[in-house]
């Protein structure tokens, strides 16, 4: 798919909603979640409507997902790092 | 509207109260702002409808007939202001606070209020999350609270139904008076006449007086509040800390503050209170909201993981004897008054509102409104000569 | 925890930032640059990990950003917080006082000389179905792209205003998607009214044929006059397809298509990030195109002695712009200092030279009012209190709100999360529409005021009670 970047072949993992996802060093939880078919990451709290990243750099509060068992983490601009625990964040989580 | 039945100055809840009455005891209502709706202190708090923090004295009365008049106005309006008769729970630490709350539950429910001292057990039953350090509390049934713009807006939308009207962004300059009877009011941009003025100015009530050559000692007491982001359910009650209900009563002119916590509909979870004499400063001082932070973990430490999302302050208008203004001025006939209600406004408006209504009309109110007449400041204005009552 | 005082504090990454954090440097100071990205180079010079090959083919002129860079982490003079975002700033005394949070603990400093270089975010508009996942911000797609190498979508329709959608669409057909759209919501034509600004910027016009060379390599045709006016979700709640519209000059729809895509990047320019500046009472202005900006003097200083603001919150106006600006504000705020140093009229020059192309990008990429039409009752005006648009106007009609704050404390809308970051801009319009007030008759200090968030952004109760 890419024709341009050359990946590093190093990667760390983390799981989202218990199941295992792998990231490389550097990318933020949105961007591996992206590459793993993970858009949606929260539900919201009135409409139970999902979410994803939508200004991509910290902005908006769309990304939130609950990271190591705390709410409201933006996902866009959080650094993955090995065996984080991240959630979907269901309403205010 | 140039000639309505009577003008109401001040679109905050108080305002929008009187004018709602007044509207539906038959009277053409125009309510005029130099704003918009509720853009004064009724817009900078958290709605409280408490009837805990009174001690027997007439605003607990006051309280506690506007306390079930909240409940008549939502059925009358059909509602939309986020009423929530959710219940308060005043706790207290120290042997001579409870000592002290024990007391004043009792006084209180000798005086009507529905007022249930609870034990660690049932404590932790009302608001799982308060601290393991708290051991002893009194549960308020009878506490609500509303959305105070919505509260305000969805008012005058009533008023504005049933014939009134809400003119906004014109300032009063002048009342208009003849041989001691208002005749109207001026503003910047028109001419309006009434028999009857009502100054709901709240905060700025002392200003409209000195319009009408009449004197309100009425002044700011600054507060702050914050706001977390939205969390789940953590707090069912209004909870505060006994300390609350001195530091209403209290004259020191320094910083006062005391933990006050309870969730909202929308989901964020208001901390308060602070209190300080300070004119009307309006910088935020970081080291009163780190306070109001270290007191709300103090009572329930789960909110140490709640982010703060905003904070905002407000002005309460309160008279030196800490009672509301609520009646007819004692030099201008015509002129009336419903201010200075302190931290107090939002519960004491629809009672407020009858009374003057009441009084305007000619009929006998609920209570006996003496102890809130501005006629007791009369004499007492310390830049003017002396008034003559009409 | 006692205030740490230090030199120059330079808050933000990016261009201006860099450029102010090494001119001020340079002329002497010591220099704390605080960042809330990871790593500098701002959204501009957002980059990988070295670990990553070949990635500057992506960007036109990264290897200015990673020089600039690599200058900054050199300098002995520089400290660099990155990562760290700042939650309260006040003035006093002539000092401002910084709180902010960095890996998890509040950090107070206080500097008599300090340069704003916040930057600026994507400028969004509200239309049916711009809640969905898969539609983004183009900024947020190529953030993706430069920073982390990962492709937002497959099927990709890019669109709004501005040429900043080039390089986005550029991006993502490097990446590997296929850009099935690209849509300019103005007419090229507008160009022909600031053409002697563009002839005196022929790098622009060469960045220009860079990305349609991109375009007629991965058979991009870019379309005008046509916006997306509606996205639809497929039964998983992502998005499925976006409506097309043909518009007229005023952004009203004449004729609407379906077209099928899963990912939607569209934008309408930028907004500048003027909370820090508000937080401070910095004087502002309302811009041409109704954004609101930071008053500079010549030397970038702002209302208040000693705190210097350049780049996009002065108003918005490119990278080139920007680094003249930093160079300016880092050297100014230096001399402030007391140190020797002296701005030369090169890049007073540049910025007025830049500051002409910016407002003929104004004039070339307006927003217009049209775009209030493609909202139903339904549509979702505040993204984080899910507030639709006929609350909204419940709060205006119903309820007597004539200026944006009493529709906001009436409706919630911009009373989330992102505290009217995204809606607090068009709210404003929108209220001023229902209300029968014309744009024209809005008020600076109501455009301004919905960028004021005492609080820049959520701290926890925790590390605020810490604090002193």
């Amino acid at each position: 798919m890419f024709t341009l970047l050359v990946k590093p072949n190093t990667s760390i993992t983390f799981t989202f909603n218990d199941l295992e996802v792998s990231a490389i060093p550097g990318q933020s939880v949105g961007a591996a979640l992206l590459e793993a078919g993970d858009r949606v990451l929260r539900v919201t709290r009135f409409e139970n409507k999902p979410r994803a990243m939508f200004c991509g750099i910290g902005v908006c509060f769309d990304c939130l997902v609950v990271i190591d068992g705390a709410p409201n983490q933006r996902a866009c601009i959080t650094e993955a790092k090995a065996k984080m625990v991240v959630r979907t964040q269901v309403g205010g989580a | 509207m140039n000639s309505p039945d009577a003008i109401v100055i001040g679109a905050g809840v108080v305002g929008a109260s009187c004018a709602l009455a007044l509207t539906n005891a038959g009277l053409r209502v125009l309510i005029i702002d130099r704003g918009p709706v509720a853009s004064g202190t009724s817009g900078a708090g958290e709605g409280n409808i408490l009837v805990s923090d009174k001690e027997p004295s007439p605003e607990l009365t006051l309280a506690l007939r506007s306390r079930n008049a909240w409940f008549e106005v939502n059925e009358d309006i059909g509602g939309g202001f986020e009423l929530d008769g959710k219940g308060g729970v005043v706790i207290s630490r120290t042997e001579s606070g409870i000592a002290g709350l024990a007391k004043l539950a009792k006084a209180q429910r000798e005086n009507g209020i529905d007022a249930r001292e609870v034990n660690a057990a049932e404590l932790r039953k009302l608001e799982p999350h308060i601290s393991p350090t708290i051991e002893y509390g009194v549960y308020y049934p009878q506490d609500a609270q509303c959305q105070p713009m919505l509260a305000a807006a969805q008012m005058i939308r009533a008023v504005k139904q049933r014939g009134g009207k809400f003119i906004q962004g014109e300032n009063v300059i002048a009342i208009n008076s003849k041989n001691g009877q208002v005749t109207g009011l001026t503003t910047n941009k028109n001419a309006y006449a009434s028999p009857i003025v009502l100054n709901a100015t709240g905060t700025w009530a002392g200003d409209i007086a000195k319009l009408a050559g009449s004197y309100l000692p009425i002044a700011p007491r600054r507060g702050f509040i914050l706001v977390t982001v939205p969390a789940p359910e953590l707090i069912f009650h209004k909870v505060y800390d006994a300390d609350y209900v001195a530091n209403i009563a209290s004259g020191e002119a320094d910083l006062q503050s005391s933990a006050v916590v309870e969730g909202t509909a929308s989901g964020t979870i208001l901390i308060g209170a602070s209190r300080e004499r300070v004119g009307f400063k309006s910088e935020f001082e970081i080291p009163i909201l780190r306070q109001l932070a270290r007191q709300a973990i103090s009572v329930f430490p789960i909110l140490k993981e709640v982010q703060l999302l905003r904070a905002y302050r407000g002005f309460r208008p309160y008279a030196p004897d800490h009672l509301p203004v609520i009646g007819e001025d004692g030099n201008i006939s015509g002129l009336w008054h419903a201010a200075g209600h302190e931290g107090a406004g939002i519960v004491l408006a629809p009672a407020t509102a009858e009374l003057i209504t009441a009084e305007i009309l000619g009929k006998t109110p609920f209570m006996d409104p003496t102890p809130f007449s501005p006629k007791r400041f009369m004499n007492q204005d310390p830049s003017a000569g002396v008034h003559v009552a009409s | 925890m006692k205030p740490e005082q230090v030199g120059v504090v330079v808050v933000g990454g990016g261009p201006a930032g860099l450029s102010a954090a090494l001119n001020a440097a340079l002329a002497g100071a010591s220099v704390l640059l605080i960042d809330s990205n990871s790593k500098l180079g701002g959204q501009y010079w957002r980059h990988l990990p070295e670990t990553w090959l070949e990635q500057s083919e992506l960007h036109l002129d990264l290897d200015t950003g990673l020089l600039l860079i690599s200058a900054v982490a050199n300098n002995p003079k520089i400290e660099i917080w990155s990562g760290a975002e700042i939650w309260s700033a006040t003035h006093e005394n002539g000092a401002t006082t910084l709180r902010l949070i960095t890996k998890g603990v509040e950090k107070i400093i206080t500097t008599n000389a300090l340069v704003l270089a916040t930057g600026a975010y994507d400028r969004t508009l509200p239309f049916p179905g711009w809640d969905i996942p898969g539609v983004m911000t183009p900024g947020g797609a190529q953030s993706l792209i430069k920073g982390h190498g990962v492709a937002a979508g497959k099927r990709v329709v890019v669109a709004g205003t501005g040429p900043f959608l080039l390089p986005v669409a550029a991006g993502l057909a490097q990446i590997g998607c296929e850009v099935v759209e690209l849509l300019e919501a103005n007419s090229p034509l507008r160009w022909l009214k600031s053409f002697p600004t563009l002839i005196q910027n022929l790098s622009k016009i060469g960045e220009a044929a860079h990305y349609i060379a991109i375009f007629n390599k991965f058979g991009v045709r870019p379309k005008f006059k046509r916006a997306v006016v509606a996205a639809h979700a497929n039964k998983d709640g992502e998005l499925e397809s976006v409506s097309i519209a043909k518009i007229d000059s005023n952004f009203n729809i004449k004729k609407i298509d379906r077209v099928k895509c899963d990912l939607a990047a569209i934008g309408w320019g930028f907004t500048a990030d003027t909370s820090l500046a508000g937080a401070l009472l910095l004087k502002q202005f309302v811009t041409k195109d109704d954004g609101v900006a930071v008053s500079v003097d010549e030397n970038q200083q702002s209302s208040i002695a000693g705190i210097f603001a350049a780049g996009e919150i002065t108003g918005i106006g490119g990278s080139e712009l920007s680094i003249a600006e930093g160079v300016i504000a880092g050297l100014a705020a230096a001399i402030y200092l007391g140190c020797k140093a002296e701005i030369s009229d090169d890049h007073r020059k540049t910025k007025v030279k830049k500051h002409k192309f910016a407002d003929a990008l104004i004039n070339s990429y307006p927003v217009k009012s049209g775009w209030q039409g493609w909202l139903t009752d339904e549509t979702i005006i505040c993204r984080c209190e899910e507030v639709k648009y006929s609350k909204l106007k419940f709060s205006v009609i119903e309820l007597g709100a004539t200026d944006s704050r009493t529709a906001k404390l009436l409706s919630r809308c911009g009373m989330g999360m992102c505290q009217g970051r995204i809606c607090g801009r068009f709210l404003v319009d929108l209220v001023a529409n229902e209300s029968g007030i014309s744009p024209s008759d809005i008020s600076e200090k109501e455009r301004i005021s919905v960028g004021n968030r005492p609080i820049i952004t959520p701290i926890s109760i925790e590390l605020l009670a810490n604090g002193e």
